[in-house]
């Protein structure tokens, strides 16, 4: 496994990314990670509160349409976490933070399908108040995104630590 | 050179939160005597955006403090204690003015929703910036004897907290223990997660609220649409108190840092644009299908390349400029 970890640290596109003087290089990469995450957390987050009550006055089912935002981040995170981790196989592959990272990401994104199918799905959407169920799992959500967040933030502390952030 | 521009900065922003916030506060209260509801609008106004300089006024103090003092070794008749009770005073000064900047901004978007305000803000903007200004009389008072040896200040400046004893200064203090100086090393780390939380609800706001103005996700109204501004302001704040920390326990990395100017510059122009919003009476009446008018797009799309560019700068801080 070890091997498979150096080899996929070593290929040339993850040595340009990490020892590359460009700023296009990791520099970019990592902004391109943030911006990411204030799609997709941010809008997430806004649904979230949302269905938790706050700013009733805003109706729902328009905010249905920020879904594509939001999937845009996700894979802008989705594509720049793979050479993120790549680059730093080595030890990012074997931090238990990591994969309590992507355990969180996981949880996210299944809360989220429940929570786009049960108040985005709804024909009572905007007309009824929600039921305690669904700000259930905004809570959830919120919870995971945060988990997320902070497992990540955290990547450039715990466990084996290589490079930059 | 550009050290000395900054430290002449610092000598040219240092009049906004103390004169100007004289002067908003004046007007402030004469609105509330004479009752006018044009007056109260102009002193909320002023209130906010000299609470958006105040950012600058103080970043650019750490700045003049290395032009006064190079490598800790001040210039013949500079007091060094008295800076450290000049920057005590000005961050609980600034401290202070960025919570009545955003009461301010509070009322006003209150005043988006119904012309009458909620009076408990009234009260909470009037004690805030009576306070404000008599903490920034003070700050400026200290600030304004650091060049005056012959007045010393009877006590030393000391350290209040026991947590840094060696540490001259409340603000130096505050800075060493998130700094990690005092063995509390999770406090950074926590600080830079809690930033980047702050950064999800900012800028998710902005995306929302200016995108729709551009004429995505139409079926939302701008009425209700601006109940989410103050998600967005709460994120700010939270990030404009994790930024400070970040700024007083790395001073170094930030006062003389090009990135770190460009950042607070674009914050100030983001603070400014987002006045627009409160500003603009017809933008109130956009319904949930129509389309804004062109000018509220043209700054629709300034709020959304402001707000990247803070981020691009802010993220940019540990590879284009000497911070970690």
């Amino acid at each position: 496994m070890m091997e498979f970890f150096q080899w996929l640290e070593n290929t040339g596109f993850s040595t340009w990314v990490r020892e590359s003087p460009s700023v296009f290089a990791f520099p970019v990469i990592l902004l391109l990670h943030t911006v990411g995450m204030a799609l997709c957390v941010g809008i997430s987050a806004g649904i979230n509160l949302r269905v938790l009550g706050f700013a009733p006055g805003l109706r729902l089912s328009p905010l249905e349409k920020l879904f594509p935002i939001l999937w845009v981040g996700f894979w802008i995170n989705a594509i720049t976490g793979t050479v993120l981790v790549m680059q730093d196989a080595t030890n990012k592959l074997r931090n238990p933070d990591f994969f309590v990272k992507m355990v969180f990401i996981a949880l996210a994104l299944v809360v989220l399908r429940m929570i786009k199918n049960r108040v985005f799905k709804d024909p009572q959407l905007d007309r009824v108040p929600l039921g305690s169920n669904v700000k259930v799992l905004a809570i959830l959500s919120l919870f995971f995104w945060l988990g997320a967040i902070t497992c990540g933030r955290l990547l450039a502390y715990v466990g084996p630590v290589g490079g930059l952030g | 050179m550009e050290s000395l521009n900054l430290a002449h900065l610092h000598l040219l922003l240092n009049h906004l939160p103390t004169i100007g916030f004289g002067i908003a506060l004046g007007v402030y209260i004469i609105a509330l005597v004479a009752r006018s509801d044009a007056l109260k609008r102009i002193s909320l106004i002023l209130f906010f955006l000299i609470a958006v300089m105040a950012l600058p006024t103080f970043t650019s103090g750490g700045a003049a403090e290395r032009v006064l003092c190079p490598e800790n070794k001040c210039a013949e008749g500079v007091s060094p204690e008295m800076i450290r009770i000049h920057e005590d005073w000005a961050l609980l000064a600034f401290l202070l003015m960025e919570a009545t900047g955003f009461f301010a901004w509070l009322a006003l978007w209150q005043l988006r929703k119904s012309s009458q305000l909620a009076s408990w803000n009234w009260a909470v903007v009037l004690l805030l910036s009576l306070v404000t200004v008599s903490l920034m009389a003070t700050a400026a008072g200290y600030g304004s004897e650091i060049r005056h040896p012959e007045i010393r200040p009877s006590e030393t400046a000391s350290s209040a907290m026991l947590l840094c004893a060696d540490t001259p200064g409340v603000a130096r203090c505050i800075g060493a223990v998130v700094a990690g100086n005092t063995g509390v090393a999770w406090l950074w780390p926590a600080a830079e997660t809690v930033h980047f939380i702050g950064l999800c609800l900012l800028f998710a706001v902005v995306l929302v609220v200016n995108l729709r103005l551009l004429g995505m996700a139409k079926g939302l109204s701008f009425k209700a649409l601006y109940q989410l501004l103050p998600f967005g302001m709460l994120g700010f704040a939270i990030n404009l108190i994790t930024g400070m920390m970040f700024f007083l326990a790395a001073p170094g990395q930030y006062v003389n840092n090009i990135e770190f100017h460009r950042k607070v510059a674009l914050i100030v122009a983001a603070g400014i644009n987002v006045l627009y919003f409160m500003l603009v009476d017809e933008d109130w009446s956009i319904g949930p299908d129509d389309n804004a008018p062109a000018r509220t797009k043209i700054a629709a799309v300034f709020a959304i390349c402001l707000w990247v560019g803070i981020l691009y700068y802010g993220h940019m801080l540990p590879f284009l400029g000497n911070a970690f």
